[in-house]
Order: C-alpha cells, then sequence, then structure tokens
C-alpha cells in the first residue's frame, strides 16, 4: 500500500516541478515489487491466533511509518532519519505534529503527507471495527446481527473490510467536493479531504482555513469524519434512523457542550467567533487537530477542556484517536454500577449498553483500557519532561500524541511547533502516537510478543550453551 | 450524667455526637496551651463550648440502631462534615483568618478549608506570606496539629472505641473510613480492634516526639510535629514546615515516621505480637518501599543532572519523595527558590512527584492516595487481562503476594480506579474553570483526593493556596479532601439514605 501510495505520489508530482517524481516512481515500485514477492513466497500459518493478528496489525503499522520515512529521506525532504521518522510517525497515526514546512514541498511529497494519513486512518477504521472486535475484545459490539433483514457493516472480517472501504472512499470524495465548492484549489482540496475524513490535520499553508465557507466545511467534514461508520451505514445503508442513536447524542452534545463553556469563558463573543470555536471543539473531538487561534482572551479553562475533549476523543469505528465515547459511556456504566455494589454488595448488575449486555470479560478490557491509556500519557510526558519540554508542554503533547490529534496547544491558547522541541523529546512521542493509534492493545500485546520471543531466544541460546559447554566437558 | 429513656434511633446522630465530644475535648486541651502562651484562650475556649454542647445533646439523646449499608455512609460522611465545620470555629472565633478587605464568606472558607485539610490530613494551608503560621499562638498551633492527629487513625475508628453497642456496625463504619479494602480485625470485637488500632497510633506518635527532642526540637514543636507525622498529615508550627531547622537528623527522623504512619497499622501489630519485625514478609510493604527508593534515585540523577550537587540532591529527592509518597506533605524548602522548593526543579523530576501524588501508602495506613496494594492489584489486573488477549481461554487468576485476589475485589478495586480517574479530570475542569492554570488545577486536585498537602506551580511547598486557587476553587478542593479521605464512595453516596428515608416517608403520608 505504502508503494502505491508513492507511485500516485511520482506521478502527482508530475503536476508541479516533477524534481521528485522519479524518486518517487522507483521507490514505489521496488516496494510495490518487494511486496508482491512477499505476498507470493511466504504462506500465512495454518493456525493463526487472534494475537497473531493483532500484533501483525502493529507489526504492519510499524512498517509502513518505516516505509514513509524512508521516502522522506530518499527525496530529501527530511534531512535528518529522526525527521523523517517523526513526520512518517506522526503521518501514519494521524497525529500531525509536522516538523516539515509543507509550503517548500513539492506536489509528491505533500501528497505523500496527506495520504500516509489516510492510510493510517483507514488502518484505524479496521482496527477498531474488524480486528478488535473480531480478534481482541468488544465482540458484542460488533455490527453482525443480520436479523429482520438487515445488512450489518461487519458480518464477516472481509465484508466489513469492503463495506468500511464502502464508506471511507466515497466520504473522502464528498469532503474533497466540498473543499472544491468553498473555493479551495482541487489539488489543495483532494489533500484536505484526505487529512479530514482521516481525522489526520495536516495542512498545507498556515492560513488554510482563513475562509469561513472552508471553516464550515472542515466543521461539517471533521463531524462526519468523527462519527461511527456503524452509524452511517445505519443511516445510509440500514434505513435506520437517528432518533435511537444515543452514542451520536452524546458525540453531538460534546461539541454543544463544548462550545458553551468555551463561549461562557469567552469575552466579547461573536457569530464569527462562535464559528471559530466550534471548529476548535471539532478538531479537538474528532483528534483532527486542525489549528485555529481561539478568539478573544483564553481562558485558564479551555486548554483544560480541549486536553480533556481530545482524551475523550469521538465515536468507536470512527479514526479519531483517544479513548473514544463508548468506552467513556461503559466506564460511567462501570463507576455507577461500582457506586450501586457498595449499597448492594451481592447484587448482580449487569452493563447495558445499546440494548446489548456488555460482558465482564470486555468491561474489564476497557477499564484496563483507561489504566494503560494513562499509563502511556503519564510515562510519555515524564520521558519529554525529562528531554527538556515544562511540565504544561510535557502533559499537553503526551495527551495529544497519545489520542493522536495533532498540533499541541500551549496553556496560552498558542499552537506549538514541534520543531522547536529537542529531538529527543519528539522521538519519545512516537511510541505514543503508535499506541493511541492501534487503541494501545494491538501494540502492547505486539511489544509483549516481542518480549517472549527475544527471551524464548535467549533461553534457547542459554540451553544451547549449556548443553555444547556439558559435551565439551 | 443521666441519659434520657426515648432517645432516638438515629447512628449518624450518636457517632456525630461523640466525635464532636473528642473534637471539644482537644479544643478544650489546646486552649489550655493558647492560654498559657497566646492570646486566643476564651475565643478557643468558646469554640469548644460551642461544640460541647451539640455534641453532648446529641449523644444524649441518640441511641445507635441497625445500620444498612446507605447508613454507614452517610454517619461516616455526615461525621465528617460536621466535625470539619464545628472544627473551623476556633479559626473562626480566635479570627485568624480576619484580613483587611477581606468578607466573612472568605473568612468562613478559610476557616473551613484549613479545618478540613487538618482532619482528612492533607496539610494543604491557607497559610502564607499575607498571614503567617509565625504570627499564631501555641493553642492555635497546636489545635491545628491535632486535627490531623485526630483525622489520621479516623474519626469513627475514635468513636467505636467507645462504641461497643455498634457490634456488627462497627465493621462497615470502620471499612467505609479506613484507607485501603475494608478494615483488618486486629481482636475479636470491633471496638477492641479500634483501640489495638489507636494504642498503636499513640505509641507510634509518642516514639516520634522523643525521637524529635532527642534531635534538638522543643517540647512544644516535637509533639506538634509527631502529631502530623504519624497522622501523615504535613501541617507543621513554622512558616518553612521543616526546612526551618535545616537538619538532615530532622528530616530523618520525619521521613522514618512518615513511612511508618503510611505502613500498614497490622504489620506493627503483628510485629510487636511476634516481638521481631514482620513488615518485610508483606508484598505491599515492599512494593512501597521499592516505589520509595525507585523514585528518589530517578529524582537524585535527574536534579543531579540539572546542576544540583549530589549530597544536595539525595537529600531533597529523598525527603520530599517520601513526603509526597507517604502523603506527609512536608516541606525542606528554607525559602522560595532554595533545594526543596521542588516547584522550581525541572518538569521531569516534578513529574515524578505528581505520579506519587496519586500512589499514596499502604492500605490500613494513615496515609492517602490511590494506595499501594491497588495498583499492584491493578497491574496483576492489566498484565492478566493482556494475557487474556493472547490466550483467550485461558483461566488467569490475579495475584497479590503469595495468595490469589478475589475477583469481587478486584472488580471493586478496578472500579475504584474507574471513579478516581474520573474525579480527577471533572475535578481538574471545574478547578481550573474557577480560575487555575492547567498544571496548578491538576496537581491541586490530585493532592487533594489524595490527602497529599502541596500541589504544583502556583501552589508548591512554600506558597499558599491563598496564591494558587480562588475561594471556590479552594472549596472545591475541600470537598475532594473529605471524598479522597473517605475513600470516595462514603462521600459521594452520602446522600442515599436521607433520600430514601424521605421518600419512605412521602409514601407513608
Amino acid at each position: 500500500m505504502v508503494g502505491g501510495l508513492a507511485v500516485c505520489s511520482g506521478l502527482i508530482d508530475l503536476i508541479g516541478t516533477g524534481s521528485d517524481s522519479m524518486t518517487l516512481l522507483v521507490s514505489g515500485s521496488g516496494m510495490g515489487l518487494l511486496g508482491a514477492l512477499l505476498f507470493r513466497r511466504v504462506a500465512g500459518p495454518v493456525n493463526v491466533r487472534p494475537a497473531d493478528i493483532i500484533a501483525a496489525t502493529t507489526l504492519a503499522v510499524t512498517l509502513g511509518i518505516l516505509l514513509v520515512s524512508g521516502l522522506y529521506l530518499v527525496t530529501g525532504a527530511a534531512q535528518q532519519p529522526d525527521d523523517a521518522l517523526f513526520e512518517a510517525t506522526t503521518g501514519i497515526t494521524t497525529t500531525a505534529m509536522s516538523v516539515l514546512d509543507p509550503t517548500g514541498l513539492g506536489h509528491g511529497l505533500r501528497f505523500i503527507r496527506a495520504g500516509s494519513q489516510w492510510l493510517g486512518g483507514f488502518t484505524a477504521l479496521l482496527v477498531g471495527i474488524v480486528i478488535l472486535p473480531f480478534f481482541g475484545f468488544g465482540r458484542e459490539f460488533a455490527d453482525r446481527s443480520r436479523s429482520g433483514g438487515y445488512r450489518p457493516l461487519a458480518p464477516d472480517e472481509v465484508s466489513a473490510t469492503r463495506n468500511i472501504a464502502r464508506l471511507y472512499v466515497p466520504g473522502t470524495g464528498l469532503i474533497w467536493a466540498a473543499y472544491m465548492l468553498a473555493g479551495k484549489s482541487p489539488f489543495d482540496s483532494l489533500l484536505l479531504a484526505m487529512s479530514t475524513v482521516s481525522t489526520g490535520g495536516f495542512t498545507n499553508s498556515p492560513d488554510e482555513f482563513a475562509d469561513p465557507s472552508v471553516q464550515w466545511v472542515a466543521i461539517a467534514g471533521m463531524l462526519l469524519a468523527g462519527s461511527s461508520m456503524v452509524t452511517l451505514w445505519h443511516v445510509i445503508v440500514g434505513g435506520r434512523g437517528l432518533q435511537h442513536q444515543t452514542g451520536l447524542a452524546l458525540y453531538l452534545g460534546l461539541h454543544v457542550a463544548g462550545v458553551l463553556l468555551l463561549v461562557l469563558w469567552s469575552t466579547g463573543v461573536d457569530i464569527a467567533a462562535v464559528r471559530r470555536l466550534l471548529f476548535v471543539v471539532a478538531a479537538s473531538v474528532s483528534t483532527t487537530g486542525f489549528p485555529m487561534d481561539v478568539p478573544g482572551e483564553w481562558a485558564t479553562a479551555a486548554p483544560v477542556l480541549l486536553l480533556l475533549l481530545v482524551s475523550v476523543g469521538a465515536m468507536s469505528g470512527s479514526p479519531s484517536g483517544g479513548l473514544q465515547v463508548r468506552q467513556h459511556r461503559i466506564l460511567m456504566k462501570v463507576a455507577l454500577r461500582e457506586m450501586a455494589r457498595q449499597l448492594h454488595p451481592r447484587a448482580v448488575l449487569k452493563v447495558r449498553l445499546a440494548g446489548r449486555v456488555a460482558g465482564e470479560d470486555t468491561l474489564r478490557q476497557i477499564v484496563i483500557l483507561q489504566f494503560l491509556f494513562v499509563a502511556v500519557i503519564f510515562s510519555t510526558a515524564f520521558l519529554v519532561a525529562v528531554f527538556g519540554l515544562d511540565l504544561a508542554d510535557s502533559l499537553s503533547a503526551a495527551v495529544h500524541a497519545t489520542a493522536t490529534a495533532g498540533p499541541v496547544r500551549g496553556i496560552n491558547g498558542a499552537m506549538l511547533d514541534p520543531a522547536d522541541w529537542p529531538r529527543t523529546a519528539r522521538l519519545a512521542l512516537l511510541p505514543a502516537m503508535v499506541f493511541g493509534r492501534l487503541s494501545i492493545y494491538p501494540a502492547v500485546v505486539a511489544v509483549a510478543a516481542l518480549l517472549k520471543l527475544l527471551r524464548d531466544r535467549t533461553r534457547l541460546r542459554r540451553r544451547y550453551l549449556a548443553r555444547r559447554h556439558g559435551a565439551d566437558l | 450524667m443521666r441519659r434520657p429513656a426515648a432517645r432516638w434511633e438515629t447512628t449518624t446522630g450518636q457517632v456525630t455526637g461523640i466525635a464532636l465530644l473528642f473534637v471539644a475535648g482537644g479544643m478544650f486541651g489546646t486552649a489550655v496551651i493558647e492560654a498559657l502562651g497566646g492570646k486566643q484562650g476564651t475565643a478557643m475556649v468558646l469554640a469548644a463550648l460551642v461544640t460541647l454542647i451539640p455534641g453532648a445533646v446529641l449523644w444524649l439523646w441518640t441511641r445507635p440502631g441497625q445500620i444498612d449499608r446507605a447508613t454507614v455512609f452517610s454517619a461516616v460522611a455526615g461525621t465528617w462534615l460536621i466535625v470539619s465545620l464545628f472544627g473551623a470555629l476556633p479559626y473562626l472565633f480566635a479570627g485568624t483568618f480576619q484580613r483587611t478587605g477581606t468578607g466573612f464568606p472568605v473568612v468562613f472558607a478559610d476557616a473551613l478549608f484549613e479545618s478540613v485539610s487538618g482532619f482528612s490530613c492533607t496539610g494543604s494551608t491557607v497559610f502564607g506570606s499575607h498571614n503567617l503560621i509565625g504570627d499564631q499562638g501555641p493553642g492555635i498551633l497546636m489545635y491545628r496539629q491535632f486535627t490531623q492527629w485526630i483525622g489520621g487513625m479516623g474519626i469513627v475508628v475514635l468513636v467505636v472505641t467507645v462504641l461497643p453497642a455498634l457490634r456488627a456496625s462497627g465493621l462497615g463504619l470502620i471499612g467505609a473510613e479506613a484507607p485501603g479494602e475494608g478494615g483488618d480485625r486486629l481482636a475479636p470485637r470491633m471496638a477492641q480492634t479500634a483501640r489495638r488500632f489507636w494504642y498503636l497510633y499513640a505509641g507510634l506518635t509518642a516514639l516520634i516526639a522523643v525521637a524529635l527532642m532527642a534531635v534538638g526540637l522543643s517540647l512544644f514543636d516535637a509533639v506538634a510535629h509527631a502529631f502530623t507525622t504519624a497522622s501523615t498529615g504535613g501541617f507543621s508550627t513554622r512558616d518553612t514546615s521543616i526546612g526551618y531547622w535545616d537538619s538532615v537528623a530532622v528530616e530523618m527522623v520525619i521521613m522514618i515516621g512518615l513511612i511508618l504512619g503510611a505502613a500498614n497499622f497490622t504489620l506493627h501489630s503483628r510485629s510487636l505480637a511476634s516481638r521481631k519485625p514482620v513488615h518485610h514478609r508483606d508484598s505491599e510493604f515492599r512494593a512501597y518501599i521499592w516505589l520509595l527508593t525507585g523514585a528518589t534515585l530517578v529524582v537524585t540523577i535527574l536534579l543531579v543532572d540539572d546542576d544540583m550537587g549530589l549530597a544536595r540532591a539525595l537529600r531533597s529527592a529523598a525527603f520530599n519523595v517520601v513526603t509526597l509518597g507517604t502523603s506527609g506533605g512536608f516541606g525542606n524548602a528554607t525559602g522560595p527558590g532554595s533545594d526543596g522548593d521542588f516547584v522550581r526543579w525541572a518538569a521531569g523530576p516534578q513529574l515524578i512527584l505528581l505520579i506519587l501524588l496519586m500512589s499514596g501508602g499502604c492500605t490500613g495506613s494513615t496515609s492517602g492516595g490511590v494506595k499501594v496494594m491497588r495498583l499492584i492489584v491493578g497491574l496483576s489486573h492489566a498484565r492478566r487481562t493482556l494475557r487474556g488477549v493472547r490466550h483467550p481461554r485461558a483461566v488467569l487468576p490475579v495475584r497479590h503476594g503469595t495468595g490469589v485476589m478475589a475477583e469481587p475485589l478486584v472488580e471493586r478495586i478496578a472500579g475504584f480506579m474507574v471513579v478516581y480517574g474520573m474525579l480527577v479530570g471533572l475535578g481538574t475542569l471545574v478547578v481550573a474553570a474557577l480560575g487555575t492554570d492547567l498544571v496548578t488545577a491538576l496537581g491541586g486536585v490530585i493532592g487533594s483526593l489524595g490527602n497529599m498537602g502541596p500541589a504544583l506551580n502556583r501552589a508548591g511547598p512554600t506558597a499558599s493556596f491563598v496564591d494558587g486557587f480562588s475561594t471556590p476553587a479552594r472549596m472545591v478542593l475541600a470537598f475532594l479532601m473529605l471524598v479522597g479521605r473517605l475513600e470516595l464512595f462514603p462521600m459521594l453516596l452520602m446522600l442515599v439514605a436521607p433520600y430514601r428515608t424521605l421518600q419512605k416517608r412521602i409514601r407513608s403520608h
């Protein structure tokens, strides 16, 4: 896929100066050939365990990051390997903390940036709708039921992947057209659409969203991108109404509450300011992270609110990051159940969501997910702080990286430029981005599998050496 | 005194009444000290009388009844609230927080904050450069220390020592107040258990006081600091806290005292019974010591890296790690910008301190925070869950030490963590909305929920909470202190029992 992206970028680069097109075409073809060779030559194992699939997903994302960073290096877009790695990671994980100046890049490289986010967004959807429910946790919430003649989004793994593509690709096209209608050039519109639908957040120039009509399109695009694919499928294909979509209501409610609080804390707010605040809130909730200056005076509580919104994230089944709305609903119900249990210790209390009873395993895994999410944030913040950022910026950067939410906003409301940070601090953010993009579990399972492999290898080597030593004696 | 024959059956009233009598006793005692060396003796006697009368009325006119869990929660939470309210009276009557240009609501809020911070053993203070601790009389200062001492082991535990009629309800009451997952029995009867806890506690306090006198503190300072060390409270009689003495020996005594105070008191009891220490056999205590040691080493390395000399770095790191890791909250900064002023440190060590603000000490101790046992079980639970992803059909227990944890307890701990996380998030937003910056708000909320004392940024070890938080924000923090001291649920569920009673009455009418 990365090879295909590189080939497409090489061709698109011909629209501009074409200086990178040959490099991109050759690299892309090479990657494609290598991928095809591996696909043909390497046979899959007979018995595939769910953990293998989860670990393989992490491996694929890591490989994608390495390949994209290779493209940045060979084209000379990034001079240092760590810059290339950071840009690639922030692209594939849809985080968008860019260290490259997009205005100095050719068409091909700008397409790679947006394309890597688009691929990352698709991967996030696969993880959230196919891989985790089928091979990890939350099976009861997978949209599989055919009762009443309804066509589910995810009846099986292959159909689910196909159905996601059926929504994702037209969605990109729709937003592309909307940006063009708002006055953007076709190429810029395409790049913005790819960044919007994937909740990526890369932009092409500092004044990308100066035009109010572009702001409205971006707001609508971010709202759409943050919506659950299952909900969209229900409405578009299943013909179901929106009235029973509690998750959607909560997701939209987060926007309303966020805007209301920001309006309450701001002074001299007019309609234009409300639009800009809605933009900021939508960029935070959907974890897209498109930059926008906040109008008026920056309230002390505003960064706290935005950090909370970023960590809550958008709906489950969307490419957004954060813990996501469904997980929060479940956590809220677990908290209420715990309170009820304090009063009635022997009561058997089930947690229901959307008419389905959540299994105890699922509840346990979601609680642990919150635990791991906080652990990743604090350990990342610690590393970033050790490498030179102040406490507020460290916490903010760690939350944004783990929630894959794009440029970090400082405590005074200004957008921070990661290029100004120490290289080591930037590198410390990379694991959090990968963990966050993969909804934590797959990355942890992959790391555990890797550690087990290393341990087994060490043991085997030790045994071998001990046997050899015994034989020598 | 003869008690009336017909008495109102309310456990909350009975427990609150006795608790108020204890507090009034403490007020009388400290009023004597104030009368000997200060100017506010009369005010303190008046406060003691105002506390004594409702306490005596409640004690005489009520009797404990059979109680369900909802009533246990409302009894415990109600007692803490009422005691905190009456506990503010000496400050109010003595005009401790009276400043020019400050209205009664702010003065009352400050007095209540100091009272709640005292009883909940948090150690956050509204004294500061605008209102020096050193300007207060000895009685007021000793009263502050006393509030932490009485709150350290628990007001309700104290009440149970003299209330054998509670029988089985006593365990529920102690369990609702005790740090950790329920109360341990040291004796067949709950009153005996409560008494043993208090004897141990008093013994530890005496030991610390003697040790502090041996390293050069006056009798007054030694007793005052022993009160707040054994209770892991953190109030001091000096504006610069322990930094006033600038002595390694004093800091060592305080650190050892805090570690003992934050260890499980059941371990102390077993050690005394077997005449040899058994602490090292307890996995929670071992993990706790490892946590403190590891944090000290990392903070020392980071401080040395930040151009602080090794000896100074080790001293500052060890003291601040122990004092925050045990929820003590003392400071060894000799002034703003000195070595011990951790808000001037680099961000890395501050973040470790922030994590320690959450962790707290051991279960069954006087410390606050999440508690090490819950963290161990949480980690074990996470490990089990992740292994479960790789081995979906495996039956994997959660282990703590050599034992297997019961699933309901694991779920309870997981539920506690969820509620704790939500309170931190929501509390930070509310406190920030009341005019506090992100780091100060987060540090303040985590510190208040964990009963730690100083926070970060504008509410550090040499600052006053008046500088860092607005009056409404301080009230939110005071509420969170009580929520944290009672391990979340009693305060959150305290209105359930009154609501049910009200509902019943409406139905019967």
